[in-house]
């Protein structure tokens, strides 16, 4: 049994990690079919399929909550099912407001305010945080035994652990009245100095921004007062949910350079925030046949002789640099086994066509769990 | 390729996330440079990607040599950032705040204010040479943002500038635009790989660049698959079934491949030539809708691209192309 399977069979989150491409998202799909048909209630959490994967998965659907997978050969009817939803972020964030606010005027009043707009749609951070809340909203529900989260394209995957902290920073409203406020507003015990400087603060903001935007900033804080402390703690509970020992991070990376050295980066930050740590997926390896080695002299024969010889060291040669390039991989995932003891690999090979459907959901998993 | 590298000022490489925009744009900067210019490879978002490329372990915003030929410059965002609100009196408050609280509140409220600083590092260096002083370059080479941002990235002096009708910093926004308007001077490249996702995003890229009037002027497919056998792939198949023939010729060379061992080789060189068949459906896809615009192929190498050797490599394929 891959440790991958141990995972899907008892734990219930399951968290794809990796930097952008390298196969987050048809892993995390993967998982959530294997251990639908493995008979868990599953939902998987995507962020971003490739336009044929949501279609086969059912989700060309405008919708922002789980809907079930209809596909060949899945469970009709329990015990395991398979759910899928793709997260927009902007109706999550909408969703999290009128949830949360005080009245339906407080949460019209957000949701009306244009820094607020550009915040929920653009600012770096806000997808992970939403799927962050998403997750959190269906842990909560208790509708399913395992959820199979999918991480945002970010071009770290660092990000997804930070952004709660950054989207915390950022809305809590008292730095931001510190910088903005304009100076008579700021009370009697701040230095002078900083009464200047948020003066100049002020007009800089005022001159990029112009001045209506720093006006609908102030008013978002107006409108927000109260929330802000509702945020905090749910990111808290979504924090310690990850840290649950139920929970585990599965870490994607092809066997490049770069991917892996953000494969390591973030096993260690795991570590370092007492993360589970699940497995690594190596996806997309290269893996060379066994071929007895065949000395120059005999090559150089073959080459002499006729197209059936010469088609032979061209398919010797093809098969030396097919070695060369798996040693290559090889040598990278030790490197980096060296550097992060006790991970559970996987190793995925390059498939011969794009996982864009539940077959091809299949084949990727024969490799995940054989 | 040639004639941007011989011609081109500022040669924009953007791309999809990990498609190669750090790799090709080292190479371009070497391959420009072996063509007698005087080069300067500058990144922004502070991710020292070109660093290891050069063999350095970190690049800063000091322009170093890096090649011959070659300097090389990693424009720190934050700190340019930070030198900006520094001039607007701006230092006291900064020390109260945290700085990672005060840049987010900038990207939020004012997004585009970083952009515009990188944005004018870069045709700083790329205009030099009309002001007097030395450090001149006759090509920048910037690795710049993925297809995504690039161009809010690219426009950021512009939109910032909308808000100020007169004053310096419209002054500088109407140069910028100026220089990246020019498809004399401006070049913008898209690097691509032979799958799915990248060949769209390459396509919707491409548009969007034209769309906001900067000057596209080719891309690069990198990491293709090469294709060795050629028609004689159509013979897989059946050696597949009936290795006979290879089996006779390793006989009479004298090499010793047993039955096991030939089906392994033809084998393997048919995943290698479905590889190559799906990268050419692909690759076709992306050259119709490029409609005449340059693709130039870059050979996917073996030991991965992580140092100047392979730079050197990507470089040569680049003159050549
Ligand atoms: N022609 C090539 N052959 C083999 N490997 C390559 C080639 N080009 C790039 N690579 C590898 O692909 C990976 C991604 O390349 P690179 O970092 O240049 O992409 P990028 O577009 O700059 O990525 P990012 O979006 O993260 O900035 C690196 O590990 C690099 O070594
Ligand atoms: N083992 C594999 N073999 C072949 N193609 C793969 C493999 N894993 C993923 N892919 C393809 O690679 C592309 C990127 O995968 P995706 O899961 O969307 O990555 P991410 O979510 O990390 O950005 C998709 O087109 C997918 O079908
Ligand atoms: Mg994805
Ligand atoms: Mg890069």
């Amino acid at each position: 049994m891959t440790p991958l399977a141990e995972l899907a069979r008892s734990a219930r989150i399951v968290v794809c990690c990796g930097s952008g491409g390298v196969g987050k998202t048809s892993t995390a799909a993967a998982v959530a079919l294997w251990a639908a048909e493995h008979g868990r209630r599953t939902c998987v959490l995507t962020i971003d399929p490739a336009r044929r994967l949501a279609q086969a998965l059912g989700l060309d659907l405008l919708s922002n909550s789980p809907r079930p997978v209809k596909a060949k050969g899945l469970p009709a009817r329990g015990p395991g099912s398979l759910d899928a939803m793709m997260l927009d972020m902007r109706r999550t964030f909408d969703e999290v407001i009128e949830r949360y606010a005080r009245d339906a005027d407080q949460a019209d009043r957000i949701l009306a305010n244009r820094f607020y707009q550009r915040l929920s749609s653009t600012l770096a951070g806000t997808q992970e945080y939403m799927a962050m809340e998403k997750l959190y909203e269906l842990h909560e529900s208790q509708r399913y035994d395992l959820l199979v989260v999918d991480t945002p394209p970010t071009r770290s995957a660092l990000d997804f652990l930070d952004a709660p902290d950054n989207l915390n920073e950022l809305l809590d409203a008292r730095a931001f009245r510190l910088l903005i406020a304009p100076a008579q507003r700021i009370g009697r015990g701040y230095l002078r100095g900083l009464n200047l400087a948020t003066t100049a603060m002020t007009k800089m903001v005022r001159r990029v921004t112009g001045s209506e935007l720093l006006a609908e900033v102030g008013e978002f804080f107006a409108a927000f007062e109260g929330m802000y402390d509702g945020f905090k703690e749910r990111a808290g509970l979504v924090y310690d949910q990850l840290k649950h020992p139920s929970t585990a991070f599965v870490v994607v990376a092809t066997p490049d350079g770069a991917a892996l050295r953000e494969a390591a980066y973030f096993a260690g930050r795991l570590a370092a925030d007492r993360m589970p740590l699940g497995a690594l997926v190596v996806n997309r390896i290269h893996q060379a046949g066994p071929v007895p080695p065949v000395p120059a002299a005999a090559r150089k024969r073959l080459r002499a002789d006729g197209a059936d010889g010469r088609l032979l060291a061209d398919l010797l040669e093809l098969h030396d640099g097919l070695e060369t390039l798996a040693a290559a991989e090889q040598r990278r995932v030790r490197d980096l086994l060296d550097r992060v003891p006790n991970l559970g690999v996987v190793q995925v090979p390059l498939l011969s066509d794009d996982v864009h459907d539940v077959a091809g959901l299949r084949r990727l998993g024969a490799h995940l769990f054989a | 390729m040639l004639e941007v590298l011989e011609q081109a000022r500022l040669l924009v490489v953007t791309g999809k996330g990990g498609t190669g925009k750090t790799t090709v744009a080292a190479g371009l900067a070497v391959a420009a440079a072996g063509r007698g210019r005087r080069v300067l490879v500058a990144e922004v978002e502070g991710r020292q990607g070109l660093a290891g490329l050069f063999g350095r372990a970190a690049l800063d915003h000091r322009e170093a040599r890096v090649a011959e030929g070659v300097h090389a410059l990693a424009v720190d965002p934050d700190e340019s950032l930070r030198e900006y609100l520094a001039r607007y009196g701006f230092a006291p408050l900064a020390r109260l705040l945290s700085w990672a609280h005060l840049n987010r509140f900038i990207t939020a409220a004012a997004p585009g204010l970083g952009d515009v600083l990188l944005v004018g590092k870069v045709w700083e260096a790329a205009t030099r040479e009309e002001r007097p002083g030395s450090g001149a370059y006759d090509l920048v080479v910037l690795d710049a943002p993925p297809t995504g941002r690039v161009v809010p990235f690219l426009r950021a002096p512009e939109t910032v500038a909308e808000l100020a009708r007169v004053g310096p910093i419209r002054n500088q926004a109407d140069r910028v635009r100026d220089l990246l308007d020019d498809p004399g001077r401006t070049a913008v490249v898209l690097t691509c790989l032979p799958e799915e996702l990248p060949v769209t995003e390459t396509l919707e890229g491409v548009a969007a660049l034209r769309e906001a009037g900067l000057p596209v002027a080719g891309v690069v497919a990198n990491q293709v698959t090469g294709d060795q056998l050629g028609g004689r792939a159509g013979r897989l198949a059946g050696l597949a079934r009936d290795p006979g023939p290879l089996a006779g010729a390793a006989a009479a060379a004298g090499a010793e491949l047993d039955r096991a061992a030939l089906g392994t080789l033809v084998g393997e060189a048919r995943d290698r030539q479905r590889q190559v068949t799906r990268e050419r459906r692909l690759l076709k896809e992306l050259r119709a809708g490029l409609d005449g615009l340059p693709l130039v192929e870059l050979p996917s190498l073996a030991d991965g691209a992580g140092g100047p050797d392979e730079v050197r490599a990507l470089a040569g394929h680049l003159v050549a192309a």
